[in-house]
């Protein structure tokens, strides 16, 4: 028995370093970079008024141009959208109550969400009229009017693709549009370490109430060795995030982002985890103890994931990938990121097989150093 | 539940009759907001922080350490008497227990949150318009929140070793989201007389309060067994 999984172990391990290697290449080489493109204010009008187009940006103010609109005539908002990179001059702005001056440097357009709509990342069209000026969201529309603010020669904006009836509506929420496409292939390793983080827990979870259940250490040696794999994964999606974020954002961390600060907190709760059991000695207190807090903290792992979708309680601008209004991923982008789910869920059973091995020899060791103190 | 109400009378009791933490917890809140007095002083009067954020945020604090505090000498005091195998061994359920713990940790918990509330007006010259009964009625049910989540977290941190470092370690993680965050925003609406912009804040407490509470009945039972 023991050897078999051994085996199975390093079986494992050579399928998850041949899928993570494959992942590796595919999000090099195979994946479609999102769509982008750095233009000057003026050029952007030249080419796009009047035209539909896709927009990702930081809204600069909202007007709601008819109010007293019938009940059955659609809403007509008017969103002005800034380059992301605008966001820490809108703190800035913000912090010393100056958001009714020009704190952009370049206010491109206005989007008339009349005749297409708007889709909010993650959240269904009609909550439109809760966005405010800060939102991050994505905008399809058609463009009305430019203004342009004091620094306009500074710099350009991102524009997705401006185009006819034919605008291929991509992720809005995901890839439609990103100022740093090539930082984005950092996703295909972030998403997933997320997913397995989560995984992990979830079997931390299962084990914590298995253990309560029987009483076998068997449940209590997964639950904890599952959770410590955990906190490897979400290091790892709470690393590479920011690398994207500093890129695409302009800053590395936003302490206003709800998926970003709820999953810090998720780190915490599990690293509690870790620190009560070191905190206990005696075996069978550790694992009932531990137990029911690796019930309780599980809480926290759909409040990480939730924090992105559920508006607008929780604001937040982390793209979303699975299930959302806005579409779907390329093919090509859809099947790197299915190899990689796979790899890290591969490499998660791997390594808790392995760790699994490791807290029997552990316990094992425990047990004879107890034996032989009481020989003594 | 009858039982429940009995032993949160017997700690109330043992509470009145000693007033060992009522009076520490009185001092606390007077100090914890003096520091924040102390604290702020010169970005209250140079006006770079609003008296109302400041307040939101400030009680907030005093209210979670307060509980943290009042929810750790709760079971601590029983482990140090040596009372809670006492406590164990009474023909209840352990469930109701749990809710008695909470229910008695909750009246001084809310008697402190009452404190910090009118020390807080006191020290920082601060005039909660009218608005008191909607503070203190978000201050009792974040409160309620917290006692379910932390009588249950207390009574795991007092099987351990460094159980006053732990409690707060293992607790203010699970609080930041489920109790902090929504009140802070809640408080500060009903100081703008807006307790109605918080309905969503409000509910997603009370939602958290029933899922700790329905986790609390479940699992207390295998905490304090052994």
């Amino acid at each position: 028995m023991m050897m078999n999984r051994r085996k199975l172990g390093t079986i494992l391990l050579v399928i998850s370093a041949v899928l993570i290697l494959m992942t590796a290449y595919l999000a090099i080489f195979f994946a479609p970079l999102p769509q982008t493109g750095v233009k000057s204010a003026g050029e952007v009008m030249s080419s796009v008024e009047g035209s539909k187009l896709q927009v990702a940006g930081f809204v600069s103010a909202v007007y709601h141009r008819n109010p007293n609109r019938a009940p059955d005539m659609p809403e007509h908002v008017v969103f002005s959208i800034a380059d992301f990179r605008d966001y820490m001059r809108y703190v800035q702005a913000a912090e010393a109550n100056h958001l009714n001056q020009q704190w952009w440097t370049v206010r491109p357009i206005d989007v008339d969400s009349y005749f297409g709509g708007y889709v909010v990342a993650g959240t269904s069209p009609d909550i439109g009229w809760r966005i405010t000026a800060g939102t991050n969201l994505s905008v399809n529309g058609i463009v009305t009017s430019q203004e342009i603010g004091p620094n306009s020669n500074v710099t350009g904006f991102s524009l997705a693709r401006v185009s006819g009836d034919d605008f291929a509506f991509g992720p809005v929420g995901s890839f439609g549009l990103m100022t740093a496409p090539v930082a984005q292939k950092i996703f295909y390793f972030h998403m997933p370490s997320a997913w397995a983080c989560y995984l992990s827990f979830g079997v931390t979870l299962v084990g914590s109430a298995l253990f309560l259940k029987t009483r076998n250490h068997k449940y209590d040696r997964v639950a904890y060795s599952s959770a410590e794999i955990g906190i490897v994964f979400a290091t790892i999606a709470i690393t590479t995030g920011p690398v994207w974020a500093k890129q695409e954002w302009g800053v590395y961390w936003r302490w206003d982002d709800m998926k970003l600060v709820t999953t810090f907190v998720l780190w915490l709760v599990y690293i509690g985890y870790l620190s009560l059991r070191a905190a206990i000695s005696e075996p069978s207190t550790k694992a009932r103890v531990s137990a029911v807090y690796g019930i309780l903290s599980f809480i926290t792992v759909p409040m990480s994931f939730l924090s992105s979708r559920v508006a607008p309680l929780l604001q937040s601008s982390h793209p979303q990938v699975i299930a959302t209004s806005s579409g779907s991923l390329s093919p090509q982008a859809g099947m790197t990121i299915g190899i990689a789910v796979i790899a890290f869920t591969v490499l998660f059973i791997t390594m808790l097989i392995k760790r699994v091995e490791i807290a029997e020899s552990e316990e094992e060791l425990e047990e004879l150093k107890r034996n032989i103190g009481e020989e003594e | 539940m009858r039982a429940a109400l009995v032993i949160a009378a017997k700690d109330l009791k043992v509470e009145l009759r000693s007033k060992e933490m009522l009076s520490a917890m009185f001092l606390f809140s007077l100090l914890i907001v003096l520091a924040f007095r102390f604290a702020f002083s010169n970005a209250v009067s140079s006006g770079a922080v609003g008296l109302p954020e400041l307040a939101s945020s400030a009680l907030w604090i005093c209210f979670s350490f307060a509980a943290i505090l009042g929810m750790y000498t709760s079971f601590a005091k029983e482990k140090d008497r040596e009372t809670l195998d006492g406590l164990l061994l009474a023909p209840v359920d352990r469930s109701e227990l749990y809710l008695g713990k909470a229910l008695s940790s909750l009246v001084v918990v809310f008697l402190v949150d009452l404190l910090s509330i009118a020390f807080f007006g006191l020290f920082f010259s601060f005039d909660y318009s009218g608005q008191t009964l909607a503070i203190v009625a978000i201050a009792l049910l974040g409160s309620v929140t917290l006692v379910l989540v932390g009588t249950l977290v207390a009574a795991i941190s007092v099987n351990t070793r460094a159980r006053e470092v732990l409690l707060p370690i293992l607790l203010i993680p699970l609080i930041a989201f489920s109790v902090i965050v929504p009140s802070v925003t809640a408080t500060k609406n009903a100081m703008a007389g807006g307790i109605g912009d918080s309905v969503q804040q409000i509910e997603s407490v009370a939602a958290f309060a029933a899922i700790f509470a329905v986790l609390g009945y479940l699992t207390f039972d295998f905490v304090l067994e052994g």
